[in-house]
């Protein structure tokens, strides 16, 4: 059997299966804070950190890629503690509006800050993404979500989303599971940034905003957080769709958009309306 | 030169003032952060543009209609979006991530509707003069954001402080539980309140984009961040405590600009905002409160 | 391998088209790609740029097309401003269109996402609105029509300098590649010339209010400021710092952003008396101008900007190199856009060593009165 045209197919394809790949963990780093009743509008700003933080190790320090990767997520989980400690003690809508300013800010940072490329950003990253890397650790990230809620931590979770005050009174503290999420959540996103940093040879300011950022977040609500699969699946397909609806690049966008309004409104439970089964307690 | 700088930053901080207002009432009021606001912004200044340049060039009649049409959008939106889950007791964080979603729907729409350019209001809507007071230029553009501002606060506070529709909103804002036990119609107040909000971000939109002769789709997502930053700083929900954080965040962003680097501006703003959620929460003139001892 | 294979398959019938084998082209067409902004704020920019490569197309097509009767097909995609979007859209017309070279992208950050992977898949591309420094450096098949803006800005400061002016102060938006790069061309230009640099003053290029700045500039008194912007804030600037009570006694010039007619319609009188230098102007008294003018409006029904000129250029130097090269392979094409010169609208177009323009013959200064740019006396 003659497979050329997978080669071509899979070259042609390249950056397209990396971005599915890259915005599942992108999805699932927004899930992790749902799933503790939090809501964080400030992924696409940890996912531009562990970006350019990797993009500079590797190419002003001159470290290996398998150094660079574990590393990236250093500096967002700073920034997710320096956010998160003094919010997450106030009410839900305070992390959210704390998170929202960042990218923006971040944004301005990047662009005054000449070592890191200004308006430009950082270009002649050498191609060090693998696909196996993108799906295995997203294989991986599954895996452990889905063992983690099925256990224990995972039924204090549920517990927290669903009733925060009640979850208080039996004894679970929420700040500490709602501060580990989010350190997750970012940790995540950072790896997601660092993948994306070194699969297209250029990174840039504009790239980790408001917009990248409420789409992640119409990703995560499209699967639904019931399980951690939802969220990769709305992420595949939100991803995908616009590649087979080109010319529609204007209302990409408002589409996203709508799925958030639709999804919170008539199908809390997402698409992929999955509940985990648990071995009774 | 100092004081030049310092009626700039005046100048610049009564118009985040006059944009915080109404995002800090709605939240003050009905408890959501409703990201939706800056689109309020942005449908004034277009319903100003449309008016003054198909229908009549004056300021004050374009006034009321930006106000007018931005606060019956506003009241669609809160209908459509947040009513449903308010009567389902939903958790603030479902408005909050509906509001988001809809934003970026409604912004996208207009960019793809009226093209993302930015346009101005006719030249010679007012006089384009400035004045001199010894060396410190104010436009007519410039008097006219302060004078409607404090026009536009007083008449909040009368309302709010002075008739019997005030006496129902202050009610439904301290417990709507008990304000609808006692008889008053909490769900339309809601939507009056949702007019009020929209009608001052709409009348805010078409000043500001006056005053700086710029009116484009995500002039409001723009103006956000520095709307953020005046409601948390001023306390949420708190009129007086946004007026004063947003006159002092045109300040010290036009001194950050002046007298250190004017790229520093929104990073400046930023570190207030966490500096503030660091140390006191609740708002510079609030009681320090927290939810969790 | 097999398991490998399964998922991909079952990802290619996801994305549905364009696995079958595709059926090689007609072997009388020619297969060129194009990259431009087609959507989003940006569209302006992209869409007049795939206007002027399109009539180039028809007017190479309609004489007898390349390599003796074989005709150009050209593809554009949308890139929309977003760098992925860019790289897919490389991706595909080379992975499935085969075509022999690429003109675009619109924008310098597209172009240093996607230059480094077709400079390693040896197809050329040819930016046409690129003025980023180091933007041909990438490799030995990035090209660009568009005049670094290091040979435009110099002639309107040496007109500034000539009607007296010894200091200037420098604003440009700090967030958008091309004003950033054409900040930098005033800098050195600025130094080069012997201008001397009073102050710096940075904004965002959705900032609206720049009266900190305009206030700290002024009371530094510079006999010129340099505005390093897209046409929106220049005018802006311009709105503003009249308020503040900049008269004529300073004199204002625009980077390649300000080279707009739109700068007039926003900012209106208070524009008057800006100079930018500019590759070409709509006036510019050649034959081959005017009969461009002429067949752009008979096609859209408008006239023509810088980019959609640069494009038409463009178009006409690849179906010229394509010809030398004798044969629709992207290396001999490479080779051949090494030698090939024509006298286009722009004026002479070849390139240097380093893959740029090698004249600025073509340059202008031109100057604001009532609304519209006329050439500087």
């Amino acid at each position: 059997m003659d497979l050329s045209w997978l080669d071509d197919f899979l070259w042609t394809y390249q950056n397209v299966i990396h971005s599915v790949g890259i915005n599942g963990l992108l999805a699932l780093s927004m899930y992790v804070v749902l799933a503790v009743g939090q809501l964080s509008l400030g992924q696409a700003a940890f996912m531009g950190l562990g970006a350019y933080s990797a993009a500079l190790m590797t190419l002003k320090l001159g470290w290996p890629f398998w150094m660079v990767l574990p590393l990236s997520c250093v500096v967002p989980i700073l920034f997710a503690l320096a956010i998160g400690l003094p919010t997450l003690r106030l009410s839900g809508v305070y992390l959210a509006i704390a998170t929202v300013g960042l990218g923006e800010v971040l944004k301005a940072l990047y662009v005054n800050i000449d070592y890191v490329g200004g308006a430009l950003g950082l270009t002649g990253i050498p191609e060090a993404t693998e696909t196996w890397m993108i799906y295995g650790l997203l294989a991986l990230a599954v895996l452990a979500f889905w063992l983690v809620a099925r256990s224990g931590i995972g039924r204090a979770m549920e517990a927290i989303r669903e009733d925060e005050t009640a979850a208080r009174v039996m004894g679970v503290s929420c700040f500490r599971y709602q501060l580990g999420a989010l350190v997750v959540s970012a940790m995540l996103a950072g790896i997601a940034g660092a993948l994306e940093a070194h699969s297209t040879s250029l990174i840039s300011p504009g790239e980790f905003g408001f917009e990248p950022e409420v789409s992640i977040l119409s990703f995560a609500l499209l699967g639904g957080i019931g399980t951690p699969i939802g969220p990769v699946v709305g992420a595949f397909i939100l991803t995908l769709l616009p590649e087979l609806l080109r010319g529609m690049a204007d209302l990409r966008l408002v589409f996203n958009g709508v799925i958030i309004v639709v999804a919170v409104l008539f199908m809390p439970e997402g698409l992929v309306a999955l509940r985990l089964r648990r071995r009774s307690a | 030169m100092l004081a030049q700088q310092l009626v700039n930053g005046v100048l610049l901080g009564a118009t985040y003032a006059l944009f915080a207002l109404g995002f800090t009432l709605m939240f003050g009021v009905l408890k959501v952060i409703n990201l939706t606001y800056g689109f309020y912004f942005t449908a004034g200044a277009f319903a100003a543009l449309f008016f003054t340049r198909y229908v009549v060039a004056s300021v004050w009649l374009a006034l009321p209609v930006a106000a007018i049409a931005a606060g019956i959008i506003a009241m669609a939106c809160d209908g459509l979006l947040l009513t449903r889950l308010r009567r389902r007791g939903a958790p603030e964080l479902s408005s909050l991530m509906v509001t988001v979603g809809a934003v970026l729907a409604l912004n996208s729409a207009a960019a793809a509707l009226f093209s993302p350019d930015i346009r101005r209001l006719p030249v010679g809507l007012v006089s384009v003069e400035s004045f001199n007071f010894w060396g410190v230029r104010v436009t007519t553009a410039q008097f006219l954001v302060l004078g409607a501002s404090i026009v536009l606060v007083g008449a909040l506070i009368w309302l709010l402080r002075g008739t019997r529709v005030g006496v129902a909103i202050r009610a439904v804002a301290e417990n709507p539980e008990a304000a609808g036990l006692m008889g008053i119609n909490t769900g339309r107040t809601a939507a009056l309140v949702s007019f009020v909000s929209g009608a001052l971000a709409g009348a805010g939109g078409m000043l500001i984009g006056l005053n700086f002769n710029a009116i484009h789709p995500y002039m409001g997502e723009e103006m956000m961040l520095r709307g953020f930053v005046v409601v948390i700083v001023g306390g949420l929900g708190d009129i007086r405590g946004a007026l004063i954080a947003g006159l002092m965040l045109g300040v010290v962003e036009v001194l950050t600009a002046g007298y250190i680097d004017s790229g520093m501006k929104e990073a400046v703003s930023f570190a207030i905002l966490v500096l503030v959620l660091w140390t006191r929460p609740s708002g510079l003139f609030g009681a320090p409160k927290l939810r969790r001892a | 391998m097999k398991r490998r294979s399964f998922t991909l398959m079952a990802a290619a019938s996801v994305l549905g088209v364009g696995v079958l084998p595709r059926i090689s082209l007609a072997a009388d067409t020619i297969p060129v790609g194009s990259i431009e902004v087609l959507t989003g704020p940006v569209s302006p920019y992209g869409i007049a740029i795939r206007d002027g490569e399109t009539l180039a197309l028809e007017e190479i097509n309609a004489a007898g097309g390349v390599l003796g009767g074989k005709k150009i097909a050209l593809t554009v995609e949308d890139s929309a401003a977003n760098k992925d979007q860019a790289i897919n859209a490389a991706r595909k017309l080379i992975g499935r269109d085969k075509v022999v070279a690429i003109i675009g992208p619109t924008l310098s950050a597209e172009y240093f996402a996607l230059a480094p992977m077709t400079n390693q898949r040896k197809v050329p591309v040819i930016g046409t609105s690129i003025t980023s420094i180091g933007a041909t450096d990438i490799g030995p098949f990035c090209f660009r029509t568009s005049l670094p803006e290091a040979d435009v800005i110099p002639a309107a400061l040496r007109k500034a300098m000539a009607r007296g002016a010894k200091t200037i102060a420098l604003l440009y938006a700090n967030d958008d590649l091309f004003s950033k790069s054409s900040y930098d061309q005033m800098k050195v230009a600025a130094e080069t010339a012997g201008l001397k640099i009073i102050d710096i003053e940075t904004f965002a290029t959705k900032d609206t209010d720049f009266s900190a700045q305009l206030t700290k500039v002024k009371g530094l008194k510079p006999d010129a400021i340099g505005i390093a912007a897209l046409v929106e804030p220049t005018a802006g600037v311009l709105l503003q710092a009249r308020q503040l009570g900049f008269g004529a006694e300073t004199q204002f010039l625009g980077g390649n952003g300000a080279n707009s007619p739109r700068l007039g319609e926003i900012a209106g009188a208070a524009a008057d008396g800006i100079m930018v230098g500019s590759p070409w102007f709509i006036a510019k008294d050649t034959p081959q101008n005017k009969a461009f003018i002429a067949a752009f409006n008979r096609k859209y029904g408008k006239n023509p900007d810088q980019f959609a000129a640069q494009a038409y250029d463009t178009m006409h130097l690849l179906a010229r190199a394509i010809d030398k090269a004798g044969a629709a392979d992207p290396l001999k094409i490479r080779d051949a856009l090494m030698q090939v010169k024509q006298d286009g609208v722009m004026g002479p177009l070849s390139f240097n060593a380093k893959r740029d323009p090698a004249s600025a013959e073509g340059v202008l200064v031109l100057e604001m009165h009532a609304g519209k740019f006329s050439i500087a006396p």
